[in-house]
């Protein structure tokens, strides 16, 4: 096999994320004894060959077509087979967004090739990757051996790896890739963009969230009205998204959001695995429970058993005075 | 199946790579389950349609039994070790059976299974079928010229999106809650017998049923807690000792 032995693959997603991609893809990189490239989809990230040298890439692979950067997959799925036959990496991870969901998995259908959704860590064991992922919403972890043939396909959770720079940064060049997707015709054609509106919760450095212990949709208000006192953002937990007490764009968790806040205050959330995934990699959390037994006190660095109607309130106030 | 039903009490069985059957209830997916209810609305709307809910498995009766409680036409099991096979097998018959039986105007899917949680398994079908792939939804409805349009859950707010059919769609939890069968048509459904389609039927090579991926482990991860409980007589109290730690600590 002359290919790189890991190609870490990105297109639109920040800054952090392709930082922990090449961190994960340089270590299985090195436990296979070969190169690390990064394939950039679509536009070059802001600094990209600085970020690639820090983290220690031996190169960057750049395909940019006019039919990318449409919601659909069809043009990303065939960029990547070409990419793929043309490369003959062993191993391409991804960074687990809403569109890797749907190319990874039909990428891996096309080439015949495995896939591990979900992945948090990879292993090489005498000839064999061992992929462990994220099962049961967060309560497993499941360990998968892949076989056959390759690149293998890992799609990789937000906040599995902590970026760390390389020991001694490279100095990659940008290789321009050409994929021809003149036969592409994408399917699924947009009639109506979504309208994000507010700042993104994956992009906050203060979250303050609310859960099914506000006991009723009007009290969300003082979770906003916190989150506002602290220059934060408002998220929720999935039930009082179900029950239309917040918005679908503000749930936290394995099906809404995957944050990483300096401060995540947990108000009324009882700590289910399937929510603490949206939120586990905050540096500090702070939960607000009346039950001192609560799952979430598990998971937090500061505890408040009390009511949170009454402490939410309370502590807008005293987040005000300075 | 419901996750939060589960917490702490997961179980992983004498292959430490399963769970035991007595820790977790052998339910439908509940993504499965609201797939089924996307198809019935377009039914109780007026669509005539044949619904057939298919489920590859060691033990499907019961989940195939509860669709058709739910108002499925037909029930399809296909026999099979599940765990033997991995998404890509999956995938591969699942679409072997829809070639087989005519076609389908319109797959639904769900968006993930609740164990696993790989959602996989509609792209391959996807794939297999050469048919577009709409993952993500709340709402489906059908267009004039036999397509879709679909309104997708994504991060930053909802996407209506159309294609052409035959299409695959996946469907999540903001389509609300599916329908519970009343007791008449959960008896009825109890007489039900799936039509079962053999694996050897559906013609793949040998190379098809070759798993690429093996489960070879499960375990519950452990948490290592260090929380400091804030005490303080009031809210009030709490709050300001609480804010006074975060600035201390520079937090704030
Ligand atoms: C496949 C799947 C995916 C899921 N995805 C997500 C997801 O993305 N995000 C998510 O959040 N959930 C998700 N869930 C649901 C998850 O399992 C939990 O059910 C959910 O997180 C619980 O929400 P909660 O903590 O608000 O409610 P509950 O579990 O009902 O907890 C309410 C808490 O509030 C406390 N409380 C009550 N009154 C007060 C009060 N006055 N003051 C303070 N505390 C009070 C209670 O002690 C309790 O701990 C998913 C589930 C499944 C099966
Ligand atoms: N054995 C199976 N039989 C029928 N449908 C399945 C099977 N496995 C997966 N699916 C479908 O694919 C979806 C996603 O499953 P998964 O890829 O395993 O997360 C499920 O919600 C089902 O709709």
């Amino acid at each position: 096999m002359s290919g790189p032995a890991v190609v870490a693959c990105t297109w639109g997603v920040a800054t952090s994320d392709i930082e922990e991609l090449l961190t994960l893809g340089r270590t299985v990189a090195g436990s296979l004894g070969g190169e690390l490239r990064w394939l950039v989809l679509g536009a070059l990230p802001e600094g990209a060959t600085d970020t690639a040298g820090r983290f220690g890439v031996g190169g960057v692979d750049h395909i940019e077509d006019a039919k990318l950067g449409t919601s659909g997959s069809d043009a990303y799925v065939a960029a990547l087979a070409q990419y793929c036959t043309d490369s003959t990496p062993q191993l391409l991870l991804f960074n687990q967004t809403f569109q890797v969901r749907d190319a990874a998995p039909r990428l891996a259908a096309r080439l015949g090739v495995g896939i591990v959704m979900n992945g948090i860590a990879i292993e090489q064991d005498g000839g064999t990757l061992r992929v462990t992922a994220s099962a049961f919403g967060g309560d497993t972890r499941t360990v998968y051996d892949l076989a056959g043939a390759t690149p293998q396909l890992v799609s990789v959770s937000a906040n599995a790896v902590a970026p760390e720079a390389a020991a001694t940064a490279t100095n990659p060049e940008v290789r321009k890739v050409a994929v021809d997707l003149g036969a592409v015709e994408e399917r699924v054609r947009v009639v109506t963009p979504p309208k994000r509106e507010g700042p993104r919760l994956e992009d906050a450095q203060t979250i303050v969230a609310g859960g099914r212990g506000l006991a009723d949709a009007a009290n969300f208000k003082l979770v906003e009205e916190l989150a506002a006192a602290l220059g934060g953002v408002a998220g929720a937990s999935r039930p009082i998204v179900d029950d239309g007490w917040a918005d679908p764009s503000q749930q936290v968790g394995l099906t809404g959001k995957i944050t990483r806040p300096g401060l995540y205050i947990a108000a009324g959330i009882s700590g289910a695995s399937q929510h603490m995934v949206g939120c586990s990699a905050a540096k500090t959390i702070v939960a607000i429970n009346t039950d001192p037994d609560a799952a979430i006190f598990k998971h937090a660095r500061y505890g408040l058993v009390g009511d949170c109607l009454e402490i939410l309130p309370e502590l807008t106030r005293a987040a005000k005075a300075r | 199946m419901n996750n939060y039903a589960l917490v702490g009490r997961l179980v992983i069985g004498d292959d430490g790579k399963t769970l035991t059957q007595t820790s977790i209830p052998r339910l439908m997916n509940a993504y499965d389950e609201q797939a089924i209810e996307a198809a019935l609305r377009f039914r109780d709307a007026g669509t005539e349609c044949t619904i057939a809910v298919v489920c590859a498995g060691a033990e499907s009766g019961d989940v195939l039994k509860h669709a058709a409680a739910m108002g499925a036409d037909e029930i399809v099991s296909i026999p099979i070790e599940a765990t033997t096979v991995d998404y890509h097998v999956m995938g591969d018959l699942l679409a072997a059976y829809v070639q087989s039986s005519g076609g389908a105007d319109l797959v639904l899917c769900g968006r993930q299974a609740s164990d696993d949680d790989q959602g996989v398994v509609p792209a391959i079908l996807a794939e297999r079928l050469d048919m577009p792939l709409v993952s993500i939804a709340r709402e489906v409805a059908l267009t004039d010229g036999g397509g879709v349009r679909v309104t997708r859950v994504t991060p930053d707010g909802d996407e209506i999106v159309e294609c052409a059919g035959p299409a695959i769609v996946t469907i999540s939890n903001e389509l609300g809650t599916p329908r519970y069968p009343t007791m008449a048509k959960r008896m009825q459904a109890r007489k039900k017998q799936p039509t079962v389609v053999e694996v050897a039927s559906l013609g793949l090579a040998d190379t098809a049923l070759q798993p690429r991926v093996t489960l070879t482990k499960q375990f519950v991860p452990t948490v290592q807690s260090s929380c400091q409980m804030i005490e303080g007589a009031s809210a009030a109290e709490l709050a300001d000792a609480l804010v006074a730690k975060l600035r201390e600590e520079n937090v704030l």
